[in-house]
């Protein structure tokens, strides 16, 4: 709604719109940099190389994974953290978000101590099953959820606290247990949380990289993602850089666009 | 079928311990001021809130009782609810809230879809079956809540404030449609409401609920006939007092009496309507046997009838004709006599 005689921004006080469009130039320009500078000819023969392709694969795979693996998880975790009551759950809910203030490389540390070969669960679980975790591409999705989840889970969280209970009640009195309640009502009722959620630690997840690189290494073609793949080819090869970076940017948008899409289509 | 409740239950301040029957077929209202523990009582029976002792029967069958370690879940309890503020589930179409109970006890998504039109139907809105709740009127929200929770065909219904959140021309279609509803329903009606209109036009039997405990429970003509609180006489609209009958008198204390019709004893209540009661400017001679003075407090009211509150010994609330209040001027204020007929005091024992 338009009041008349005034045109739309005329209100906005001069200091707050300069620096919203310091803020705007902040995020843009760097995007704009790497579009320039970015050798579009050789686009073609970069998507022809196959640790490229790898690494692109890789990137994707994890990093869907690693969301999946947040969502499963993580969506009951906010549950509990949102539902529950019992004692200690305040430091449950610190610890569980510590991960999203941990310097990723620490993060990789401590994976390792655990999951690693002679870790506290990473040594038991290659005795028993010969499976081993670090530097294996189920290493990069572990590292990438452990960076993720908590990014869906205050997400989620946050939905289930704004929801009315009273739903969930008026549901019970219907003759709906708590797993159809929480599927039936709960759930498509934070399904705009759970859409922020999921972009958001999908997003962290893409991105991720010093967790990654201390936990599963950067061996190309199993272990390197995009983000591994950029940063080792900045030294070598600038040009081919700016180009993985944009082939990210690109994928991000695609299923950050993809990911939204869905949510709406879930959502009342 | 019969509901048999002793719902004992504390949460936070309100200490809840109430006992009820009702028939099947019979619908009976909980009144009682705010805070009286009235929805808590509708969720303790639903199955909401747990009782921390009593018990609650249907017809034989225990939903729940602590002292055994009983407890049903509210979803397995054939009951239905409608809720004050309706809770229709915002992501769902109109249709698809009324099935959902249907749904959730195991019916296929056809045959529960057919018989969700069947209730729109029934309560005239089978229009909107593809709206979304937010589109729909107060009055149409109520109706598809009401639906909702018969669609199941509960054992028992349940309903708090059906009619509070609706404005003044919406409550009196939707009560009348209501009571229909409310009829044709075959188990045990509770409803909650601090309308005394609603519990009059609805409910058959009202229980009172004040602080937790039922102070009293009747007919609607028993209750407010002989109110047993203070809260019900306001209600109802006449003068109660709580005495104590010794030789035919009634004392209240601080020297206030009055002459009984009848020769009572021990801890009494008496009421006094309103309209039994006459005011004079002069000390009045003849018949009447309770006569004291008093201070005109207010003077309220419209049409033909006027209250006026007067102080004294015993408080008391009269109503009159305009013609009184103009003739005697009691607009003014200041002192009057209050005459009350020894039979128009109604004694009954506490």
């Amino acid at each position: 709604m338009s009041r008349p005689g005034r045109s739309w921004g005329a209100g906005l006080p001069v200091t707050l719109s300069t620096l919203a469009v310091a803020a705007g130039l902040l995020l843009l320009l760097p995007l704009a940099g790497l579009v320039l500078r970015t050798p579009w000819a050789r686009l073609a023969m970069l998507l022809a190389d196959p640790v490229v392709g790898a690494a692109l694969r890789l990137s994707l795979v994890a990093s869907l994974g690693a969301l999946a693996l947040s969502t499963v998880l993580g969506v009951p975790l906010a549950w509990v953290l949102a539902r529950g009551d019992f004692p200690g759950k305040a430091l449950l809910r610190a610890l569980c978000l510590l991960p999203m203030v941990l310097p990723p490389v620490v993060a990789g540390v401590a994976l390792l101590l655990v999951f690693g070969r002679r870790g506290l669960v990473g040594g038991p679980l290659a005795e028993l099953t010969g499976l081993t975790l670090p530097y294996s591409p189920a290493g990069v999705v572990l590292a990438e959820a452990f960076v993720a989840m908590p990014f869906l889970v205050v997400t989620v969280e946050a939905g289930l606290r704004a929801v009315d209970r009273g739903f969930e009640d008026a549901a019970a009195t219907l003759g709906a247990d708590r797993w159809r309640t929480f599927r039936w009502v709960t759930v498509p009722l934070v399904a705009r949380s759970l859409g922020a959620g999921m972009a958001l630690s999908w997003a962290r997840a893409l991105g991720e990289f010093g967790a990654t690189i201390t936990f599963a290494g950067n061996l190309p073609g199993r272990t390197q993602t995009m983000p591994l793949a950029v940063y080792l080819q900045l030294d070598t090869d600038p040009e081919t850089a700016y180009l993985l970076s944009l082939l990210l940017l690109g994928v991000s948008v695609a299923v950050l666009v993809a990911l939204r899409g869905g949510y709406r289509a879930a959502a009342p | 079928m019969t509901l048999a409740a002793d719902v004992r239950l504390r949460l936070g301040t309100l200490q809840l311990d109430a006992s009820l029957r009702v028939t099947s077929g019979e619908i009976v209202a909980v009144v009682g001021p705010n805070g009286a523990g009235k929805t808590t009582l509708l969720r303790a029976l639903a199955g909401l809130v747990p009782l921390a002792g009593g018990r609650v029967e249907l017809e034989g069958r225990t939903w729940e009782d602590p002292s055994r370690g009983l407890r049903v879940p509210p979803e397995r309890r054939p009951v239905g609810v409608v809720f004050q503020d309706r809770l229709l589930f915002p992501h769902l179409s109109v249709v698809d809230n009324v099935a959902f109970g249907l749904r959730a006890w195991g019916m296929r998504r056809r045959a529960a879809h057919r018989r969700a039109m069947d209730w729109l139907e029934r309560v005239g809105l089978a229009g909107v079956a593809r709206a979304r709740p937010r589109a729909l009127s107060g009055g149409q929200a109520q109706r598809v809540a009401l639906a909702r929770a018969l669609a199941p065909a509960p054992a028992l219904l349940l309903l708090d404030e059906p009619l509070a959140s609706l404005d003044v021309e919406a409550r009196r279609s939707i009560r009348h449609q209501l009571r229909t509803h409310l009829d044709a329903f075959r188990g045990p009606c509770l409803l909650v409401t601090h309308d005394p209109l609603d519990a009059a036009t609805l409910a058959g039997r009202l229980t009172v609920l004040e602080s937790g405990r039922v102070t009293q429970s009747g007919t609607v003509e028993e209750v407010t006939r002989r109110p047993r609180s203070d809260w019900i006489a306001e209600l109802a609209g006449v003068n109660l007092y709580r005495g104590w009958g010794r030789e035919g008198r009634v004392e209240f204390g601080a020297g206030a009496a009055l002459v009984a019709p009848e020769r009572v004893d021990g801890e009494v209540f008496a009421v006094i309507r309103p309209q039994a009661v006459a005011l004079h400017r002069s000390r009045p001679h003849g018949t009447p046997r309770n006569v004291w003075s008093g201070q005109v407090a207010t003077v309220d009211g419209r049409g033909d009838r006027m209250r006026v509150r007067v102080d004294g010994a015993l408080p008391i609330v009269a109503e009159v004709t305009p013609a009184a209040v103009a003739e005697l001027d009691l607009g003014r204020g200041g002192p009057v006599w209050v005459s009350v007929k020894a039979t128009e005091v109604d004694l009954y024992p506490v």
